[in-house]
């Protein structure tokens, strides 16, 4: 008995051994499982980009084999010979004649993407148009000297555009870069010229005053009437264009001559964040819309903006 | 074993994405030529027809237009490399006409990077005393946008504002930039072939980084490019962690917590490039995430 349970209390150990080694074999085991499985998953998913790619590969040579057609000299000696009695010489020279007139188009086309620029000597001379939204409005040369360091031989950028600023910054560097900022900035200074013109012409409606503006258009100062509890108030509105490179300002100051209620506050603070928000022709036109909506429903102006 | 597995799957993935690459290209450049080709006859004869009794050009004159066709592609070329946008096709139409006004159908196929469109749009032109005004007055614009949210939603503005011009200089500076991140992750991937993934292939928006040393623990780069409302283009990087709970807990001066925040530092101080290249190795080629929180 007394040898019986010491030999078993001397096995215990080796038990709780063999256990352990066990444990930890199963720890092991679970953990290259998990291992496996996220192999195998990141193979699956490998596999099924692989078969994505094929895909679109067969997709595009089929395509290509549908493209197929006549190679262009064949298609010339068709032509020279079925339809017309124009002989092969004529025939090329005619194409001739139209690819010249193809380039010509495409290079005048360029000016419709912003940067368009002709090689000169030891040079190039860019044009940078510029829109606001549908309309193209001015465009500016620049006559740039290539060779480095590049310099600016003449330019038509008005003064008030920092084009020396711009180049210190991007012109040897990456010319693109340049042109891309400096169009960036004409562009934005068109779209504030836009705006301040399209209010000044059609100031009798909308307009109280005057409208004042500097060269750069980044500041603008007005007024407009408002029907507010079936009185007209005048605003005077300030919008200050902090960022130079953008068409819509950042801060638009209103104040008026009325004694400020909470009512007034909000209708101010609604209109200051349409002017932040959109395009001048754009606010005018939102409140346009809603003196007529609400002539129809006959309701007061406060209690629809206060919904704003 | 494994390993070489992986190798040859991730080989075969970069193989079909250079064939589709230049798949695309050649695809492009064949639509271009053959439909020149078979348009260009047909209007060339018809232009040609109604002056068949003309005499034929001398050789010299045709040898000259043959030049001025040279210098006028070489001019082409040299303006596509400056603007990033290439037209492959183009057609004007001159739809009305009267004394001082015209409306014209434009037709331009082509593309920036790899990013094809293709555009029709109508332009109003007025003659005022001293200059012409254009107006875009209708505006068609499609484009393969379904990987970029931000470009599909900003191009249909563009289309609702009828701003073409800023289409163009927007999908410029866009398609740069989807150009520079490609090269980027290709670089690092070239580099550091051990330590740098990426699953999705070199045109998506992210890249893993794992340090052999330190299993399951990755950094995953993210890199997108915003376009907003104004058109205005931005990439915005960010740095993301997955690091396993165990790791976590023993990361007593919480280290990856603030691994976002300095990445967006190191991002400020040294540029893109430069940021990636510093995670990178403080993360895998230095002793573990001791360099991180630099």
């Amino acid at each position: 008995m007394m040898a019986g349970s010491s030999c078993v209390l001397c096995l215990i150990p080796r038990v709780l051994g063999h256990l352990e080694k066990l444990e930890a074999y199963s720890h092991k085991l679970t953990l290259k499982q998990e291992e496996i499985k996220k192999k195998q998953e990141k193979l699956a998913k490998m596999t099924a980009m692989i078969q994505r790619l094929k895909d679109k590969r067969d997709r595009l040579k089929t395509k290509m084999a549908l493209q197929g057609g006549m190679p262009v000299k064949q298609l010339l000696q068709k032509e020279a010979s079925s339809r017309t009695s124009l002989s092969l010489g004529k025939t090329q020279e005619a194409i001739l004649e139209m690819k010249l007139k193809n380039v010509k188009a495409m290079l005048q086309a360029y000016y419709l993407t912003g940067i368009s620029a002709k090689r000169i000597n030891q040079g190039m001379c860019v044009c940078i148009s510029t829109a606001y939204e549908g309309n193209y409005l001015d465009s500016y040369y620049l006559d740039l000297f290539v060779q480095k360091p590049i310099q600016i031989r003449q330019h038509s950028v008005p003064p008030f555009i920092p084009l020396e600023q711009i180049a210190k910054q991007y012109l040897q560097l990456d010319i693109k870069c340049f042109l891309s900022v400096l169009s960036n900035h004409l562009n934005a200074y068109a779209g504030r010229k836009y705006q301040a013109d399209w209010f000044q012409d059609s100031s009798d409606t909308l307009l109280s005053g005057t409208l004042h503006r500097n060269s750069l258009c980044n500041l603008l100062s007005f007024a407009y009437n408002v029907e507010w509890e079936n009185r007209t108030v005048c605003f005077k509105v300030k919008l200050v264009y902090g960022d130079i490179a953008r068409s819509l300002p950042t801060e638009a100051i209103i104040s008026c001559e009325e004694t400020i209620s909470p009512s007034l506050e909000n209708l101010i603070s609604s209109h200051s964040a349409l002017f932040r928000q959109k395009a001048l022709h754009n606010v005018f036109g939102f409140f346009q819309a809603e003196r007529e909506s609400l002539s129809q429903m006959g309701t007061s102006l406060t209690s629809h903006v206060s919904l704003l | 074993m494994e390993k070489s597995l992986y190798e040859m799957y991730e080989n075969e993935i970069k193989t079909l994405e250079q064939e589709i690459q230049e798949l695309t290209k050649q695809y492009e450049d064949n639509q271009q030529k053959e439909q020149l080709a078979e348009e260009e006859i047909e209007e060339a004869i018809k232009c040609h027809r109604g002056k068949t009794d003309f005499e034929s050009r001398t050789s010299e004159s045709l040898a000259d237009m043959r030049h001025e066709l040279e210098q006028l592609e070489s001019e082409f070329s040299f303006l596509t490399k400056l603007s990033g946008i290439v037209f492959t096709r183009y057609s004007k139409q001159t739809v009305d006409k009267d004394e001082n006004k015209c409306t014209e159908r434009h037709k331009i196929t082509g593309n920036c990077y790899l990013l094809p469109f293709q555009i029709e749009c109508t332009l109003l032109k007025v003659q005022n005393k001293e200059s012409i005004s254009s107006v875009v007055t209708d505006l068609s614009i499609i484009i393969e946008s379904s990987e970029y949210s931000d470009l599909s939603k900003f191009v249909s503005r563009a289309v609702e504002t009828k701003n073409l011009l800023l289409f163009f200089r927007s999908l410029s500076s866009f398609a740069e930039w989807c150009n520079r991140r490609k090269h980027t992750f290709l670089h690092f991937k070239e580099r550091y072939p051990e330590i740098v993934r990426l699953p999705e292939g070199s045109s998506a928006d992210y890249m893993v980084l794992r340090n052999p040393k330190l299993s399951g623990c990755e950094l995953i780069v993210v890199w997108k490019i915003q376009i907003n409302e104004e058109g205005i283009v931005t990439p915005v990087l960010d740095l993301l962690t997955k690091i396993p709970e165990q790791a976590l807990r023993l990361d007593k001066k919480k280290v990856i917590e603030k691994t976002p925040l300095c990445f967006q530092n190191l991002l400020d101080a040294f540029g893109i490039e430069c940021a990636i290249d510093n995670v990178l190795k403080a993360f895998c080629l230095e002793e573990g995430g001791s360099a991180i929180d630099k």
